[in-house]
């Protein structure tokens, strides 16, 4: 890459403050520069920051979901408590962490210095999608306190219509946290489409960023009709409009159509960006350049696309004509070809590579191992016959997790590990994050292996108590979770440690042939010394010089050495 | 013709640092034209957003169309189609001046740029006052959504001799109120009498006129701010990306109320 | 053809029904085939991974292409999920169009439990069915969602309020299985003052579980004579209903119809007033003061809001639709048989 000097306000931070120069944790200092801040990737990491606390929150409802199934019959609390815990992990889950965690924590601080932007096109609607996610996390929480919803994370109606009056500030608090999502899309879109550096060619842009925009599509078009749905159900309990309620004439089936028309686009903003990552760790652990990176590029478009025509596959026993799940069916089958389009060519992309057994590459392998698990069942439940007997047992919930935590939270562990150094100018110790992998690796599949078992044999979900003969699975799958809570909390504690007393990272640790890595570890306020001019692509191995591919561990041993310890 | 010093405005060059830049091209934009593709784009993809929601709104409204067509056609009578056509009229001309006022400021007429502005806001006022006009008939009717249809000011039911509360909300020992018929003359002068299903149709009316009424108010909003700018100067013919988003968003404003109209208040049997 | 009777295996319950042959064909076709392809590709990759391992000597090749291997791993896929879809969709319609002849038996789902309500007007709240005939079930709730599901039948239908679904099923041998509700439908595990009930008095969408009975046709036609209403032997002779078959039947109702949920019969306090003693009693209500008398328990059946015991909640349910004349003499029977 050569570098070449812009001369109209290039070199400039967004902020028009601090030294465009220097680090962007160290440009700037105090409390109002961070709550104030419009660099991109000081809001990331409060995006990161906040996600992460909503993921611990989330989490310990999921282990006391798992406490309370260890035994039969009462084992820590009573019915309409469970009731409240199970709905509670999936709002918080959905809505808190997962939705924004890939695009608003490492898109953020990624997608301008990935297309050489020296931030995304609106920076202020940035931080103005971070105080509104603020505010979202707020109303669900106080929602939380002040009675708690006990309808399950789908709200279906009529119960979401007779139950406790915390469902209107719940769907509220949603209805402003998918603002700040459809904001995070619309900056993102605009971002790729006006902000490339030159050089960057659509064809030349990381597959990261292609992961991104595809789910920015999905945001920015499905939200608004969870939107609508959400205001539609408040209207309804408060007035009674009569459109879900069968009591005034409505229909319960009308709502479960609206909330998932939203619902599962969704999950594609979830995974798609899981997906992204993976193509990044694939890559450069590999030493080599993603194979058939046009179809990867255009499977995330393609799933975005067909996202949008198969949410009634989540209603296929719930009273809807034949001929409407039919089509369903059929086009489920459909959107089953991307996913694996991208499996096939990230497994191709290892064959007669150089591959790196780093921590984030273990995340990356367990990516395909788990994702696959999750994508085969998802053939089980999209198969019309089968899924009459499957769908509301637990081998939907386990078919979700795995795509949703083997699938995009592996992805963001992975993410995470691979981008530390860039991100805080620190390593990580290498042993403790492959400990870590190690035990979310294996509770992760004890958790919910027994739970595949269970569903087929004929276990429901949302269930507080259950037959004698589901016993020991339910055993087994608590014990995992307490094995994959381990095995977060040692990862964790790596991540965190790791600014306190981590090694000074070079710009380059892993050796990647991304355009990230060529900024400053970590990186200037304005991202870039000057504009950058890119002549080759993010993976070309092949064209990238030794300069640009050299780690840089040398110089940070020699400079440690030569320089006093502080 | 405007007079140098205007259209020189908002093109001062700031210096700092090593060079100079317009003083509205924002630091992480490499040029005005770069910025104004983004602006432009970053609008677009947001009215986009906008239709789909409200596009949710007009699927729900076909499906309980196709429910109940019976009272959809009864209905409808209820709604004044001269104070709908009027406001059709009025954003359609807003949407004029609007469009007007967008190019005014791109050749540099600051006062001309505010005249259209004010209009605009004018006949957004407009648009407000006749929808009172509408909304207030409709409460003292008692035309309104689920379980205040047929209870005029929101009144509740009479249980035994006493007033239990609003419809809203009854008194803790009260039944639960339920939506009544409703006889009333229409705008056409005839009686029709409602069954109480008919709170449907209600309902759907006030969440889209509503929900439009409210992007109205946004809409108001934005105007005032671009126009306050206006006033201060900060436009010129190389910059006028507010007024024109402005502008964008006010069409949609208006796209929606097209739309509004004819579906609640033409559409169904003469009678 | 032999008919789908396979016992349970480690995935799947036993076979019970005429569908449930093709269902466990196709499951265990798709399971077949998760694990070839699984094998493949993790197989590849780890191979991969250990095969193109970074040492020293070893570099990477760059990236070629091979159009004619994507294009090959994108539509062949499609020729086996063409397949899955074609044989899906038609078992659906299989376990989804009933037989000209079946036999009907209402379901009634509410919170929580199921009632079933048999051709002869006798109702139950499990199910039996003969073996070897079309059964179609027309399910109905007044309340929320809820969702029949028998596992050893492969069969479920969501329960919609303000609608009819339904769903047929041939039992292939006698024996028995679980029923449960398969969707969210919420729960009770507080009294109304805001106790933690005990473990036995929670009840919810966990505990709505019913069992289904295959039978001989012979049994069948026993079962229904047994819970087919004992006064119409009386009533048809032009006699009076003797008060203790009376009595017997309402507390059969008084379970049935899930009474039992909110009153007790031993004067403790659950959701509703207990039914011990109130006979004749006068009891202050949010209307002023009531005899409980006939007409009152008539009218607390069918419109329950009408008059609500002072310090209770207003949340019964009506039965108005769900109970017969006959029924709600029954119940006021059993109600007047609970002396102190």
């Amino acid at each position: 890459m050569a570098a070449v000097e812009f001369p109209v306000a290039g070199g400039h931070a967004a902020d028009g403050h601090g030294d465009p120069d220097a680090n962007y944790l160290q440009a700037t200092h105090g409390f109002r520069s961070w709550a104030l801040t419009v660099d991109h990737k000081r809001i990331g990491l409060m995006y990161l920051t906040m996600v992460s606390i909503a993921f611990l929150v989330g989490g310990i409802f999921a282990l006391l979901v798992r406490l309370e199934l260890f035994t039969r019959g009462k084992t820590i609390v009573d019915g309409e408590t469970y009731n409240r815990f199970f709905t509670l992990h999936g709002a918080v889950m959905v809505f808190l962490f997962i939705i924004p965690s890939v695009p608003a924590a490492l898109g953020n601080f990624f997608l301008p210095i990935m297309i050489g932007a020296r931030d995304v096109a609106f920076p202020r609607i940035n931080l103005l999608s971070f105080y509104i996610y603020l505010c979202g996390v707020c109303i669900l929480l106080s929602s939380i306190i002040m009675g708690a919803v006990d309808t399950g994370w789908t709200f279906y109606t009529p119960y979401s219509l007779q139950t406790s009056n915390s469902v209107i500030s719940m769907t509220l608090g949603v209805f402003v946290l998918g603002f700040s999502s459809i904001l995070t899309g619309l900056n993102f879109l605009v971002t790729v489409h006006t902000m490339r550096a030159p050089g960057i060619t659509w064809t030349r842009m990381p597959l990261f960023v292609w992961g991104m925009y595809a789910t920015s599509l999905i945001q920015v078009l499905a939200t608004p009709v969870l939107a609508i749905t959400l205001l539609l159900l408040a209207g309804e309990r408060f007035f009674g409009i009569g459109i879900f309620d069968p009591k005034l004439g409505g229909d319960p089936v009308l709502f479960q159509h609206f909330f998932w028309f939203y619902s599962h686009p969704a999950v594609y903003i979830m995974i798609v960006p899981g997906m992204a990552i993976n193509s990044e760790l694939i890559a450069t652990f590999s030493r080599r350049a993603i194979f058939g990176y046009f179809a990867v590029a255009m499977s995330s478009i393609g799933l975005a696309i067909l996202g949008f025509l198969v949410w009634g596959h989540h209603l296929f026993v719930a009273g809807m004509s034949e001929f409407a799940t039919m089509m369903f069916s059929a086009l489920t089958f459909l959107v089953a070809i991307p996913s694996g389009v991208k499996v096939f060519n990230w497994t191709a992309t290892m064959y007669k590579g150089s591959i790196v057994w780093a921590s984030p590459m273990l995340y990356a392998m367990a990516f395909i191992f788990l994702f696959s698990i999750g994508g085969l069942t998802g053939l089980f439940l999209g198969t019309l016959s089968v899924d009459v007997h499957l769908t509301d047992t637990y081998f939907v919930v386990a078919h979700f997790h795995y795509v949703m935590m083997g699938g995009t939270v592996i992805a963001f562990l992975g993410g995470l590990l691979y981008w530390w150094p860039k991100m805080t100018g620190r390593m990580h110790d290498e042993k403790k994050a492959k400990i870590g992998f190690w035990f979310v690796f294996v509770g992760f599949n004890t958790v919910f292996i027994p739970q595949f078992i269970m569903g087929s044999r004929g276990m429901p979900r949302r269930y507080y108590d259950y037959l004698p003969q589901f016993e020991p699975f339910h055993k087994a799958s608590t014990i995992g979770s307490w094995i994959l809570a381990t095995g977060l909390f040692i990862t964790a504690f790596t991540l965190l440690e790791a600014l306190w007393k981590g090694r000074k990272a070079p710009r380059n640790p892993w050796g990647s042939a991304g355009y990230e890595w060529m900024t400053d570890t970590p990186p200037c306020l304005a991202n870039f010394h000057s504009t950058p001019v890119i002549t080759r692509g993010p993976y070309d191995y092949h064209l990238a010089t030794p300069e640009e591919l050299s780690t840089g561990w040398d110089e940070v041993e020699a400079g440690a050495h030569t320089k006093k310890k502080d | 013709m405007a007079n140098v010093s205007e259209s020189m405005a908002g093109t001062e060059r700031v210096g700092h640092d090593a060079h100079a830049h317009p003083e509205f091209l924002q630091h992480h934009f490499d040029t005005p034209t770069q910025q104004f593709n983004a602006s432009k784009l970053g609008m677009w993809v947001f009215i986009a957003t906008e239709i789909l929601m409200f596009g949710g709104l007009f699927c729900a409204y076909a499906i309980e169309r196709g429910l109940e067509p019976q009272i959809f056609d009864d209905a409808h009578h209820f709604l004044n189609k001269i104070m709908g056509a009027s406001n059709t009229v009025v954003l359609l001309f807003s949407s004029l001046t609007a469009a007007l006022a967008v190019r005014s400021a791109q050749v540099g007429k600051r006062n001309l740029t505010s005249f259209y502005l004010v209009v605009t806001l004018l006949c957004a006022c407009a648009f407000l006052v006749i929808k009172y006009f509408e909304y207030s008939h409709k409460f003292h009717l008692g035309l309104l959504p689920g379980h205040c249809f047929g209870h005029p000011g929101l009144s509740a039911a009479i249980q035994d001799g006493q007033e239990v509360g609003t419809c809203l909300h009854v008194n803790a020992e009260a039944a639960p109120v339920t939506p009544e018929w409703v006889k009333a003359v229409d705008e056409s002068g005839h009686v029709r009498l409602l069954p109480p299903r008919a709170n449907m149709f209600f309902g759907l009316y006030f969440v889209m006129t509503g929900l439009h009424g409210l992007h109205v108010l946004i809409g108001m909003s934005i105007l005032t701010w671009v126009l306050v700018k206006n006033i201060r100067g900060k436009f010129s013919p190389a910059y006028f990306t507010p007024v024109d988003l402005g502008a964008l968003y006010w069409h949609l404003v208006d796209l929606v109320w097209i739309y509004l109209f004819p579906l609640l208040y033409l559409v169904g049997k003469p009678e | 053809m032999t008919e789908p009777n396979a016992p349970a295996t480690f995935q799947l319950p036993e076979q019970m029904s005429t569908v449930a042959g093709d269902v466990d064909w196709l499951y265990y076709f798709i399971y077949w085939l998760s694990v070839v392809l699984f094998v493949g590709i993790i197989g590849a990759m780890l191979y991969f991974a250990w095969k193109y391992r970074e040492r020293p000597g070893h570099k990477a090749e760059p990236t070629g292409h091979n159009l004619p291997l994507e294009i090959g791993w994108t539509v062949a896929p499609i020729f086996v999920l063409v397949f899955l879809f074609h044989k899906g969709f038609q078992g659906y319609m299989d376990m989804t169009v009933p037989p000209a002849n079946a036999m009907e038996i209402k379901v009634n789902a509410k919170q929580w439990g199921w009632e079933f309500v048999y051709p002869n007007g006798g109702s139950d709240n499990e199910l039996h069915v003969p073996v070897h005939k079309a059964v179609k079930l027309v399910i109905s709730s007044t309340d929320v969602l809820h969702s029949f599901f028998v596992p050893a039948l492969r069969v479920k239908r969501d329960v919609v309020p303000g609608m009819y679904t339904s769903q047929w099923f041939e039992a292939t041998h006698v024996g028995q299985d679980d029923i449960v509700c398969a969707e969210y439908c919420g729960g009770r595990s507080k009294d109304s003052s805001g106790n933690e009930l005990p473990f036995a008095q929670m009840t919810g969408h966990w505990s709505m579980h019913s069992m289904l009975h295959v039978e001989t046709p012979e049994d069948f036609t026993k079962y229904l004579v047994g819970i087919g209403d004992p006064c119409a032997s009386y009533t048809v002779k032009g006699q009076t209903c003797p008060a203790s078959v009376l009595v017997a039947q309402g507390r059969k109702i008084y379970e049935k119809k899930a009474c039992i949920g909110c009153h007790t019969t031993d004067g403790s306090r659950l959701v509703g007033p207990s039914w011990k003693g109130i006979w004749s009693k006068t009891e202050s209500t949010d209307h002023g003061s009531v005899t409980v008398d006939e007409a009152y328990v008539r009218e607390s059946i069918l419109t329950p809001q009408a008059k609500i015991v002072t310090g209770f909640p207003p949340t019964m349910p009506s039965f108005s639709g769900q109970i017969s004349d006959q029924e709600i003499d029954e119940v006021i029977a059993y109600i007047k048989s609970l002396k102190d």
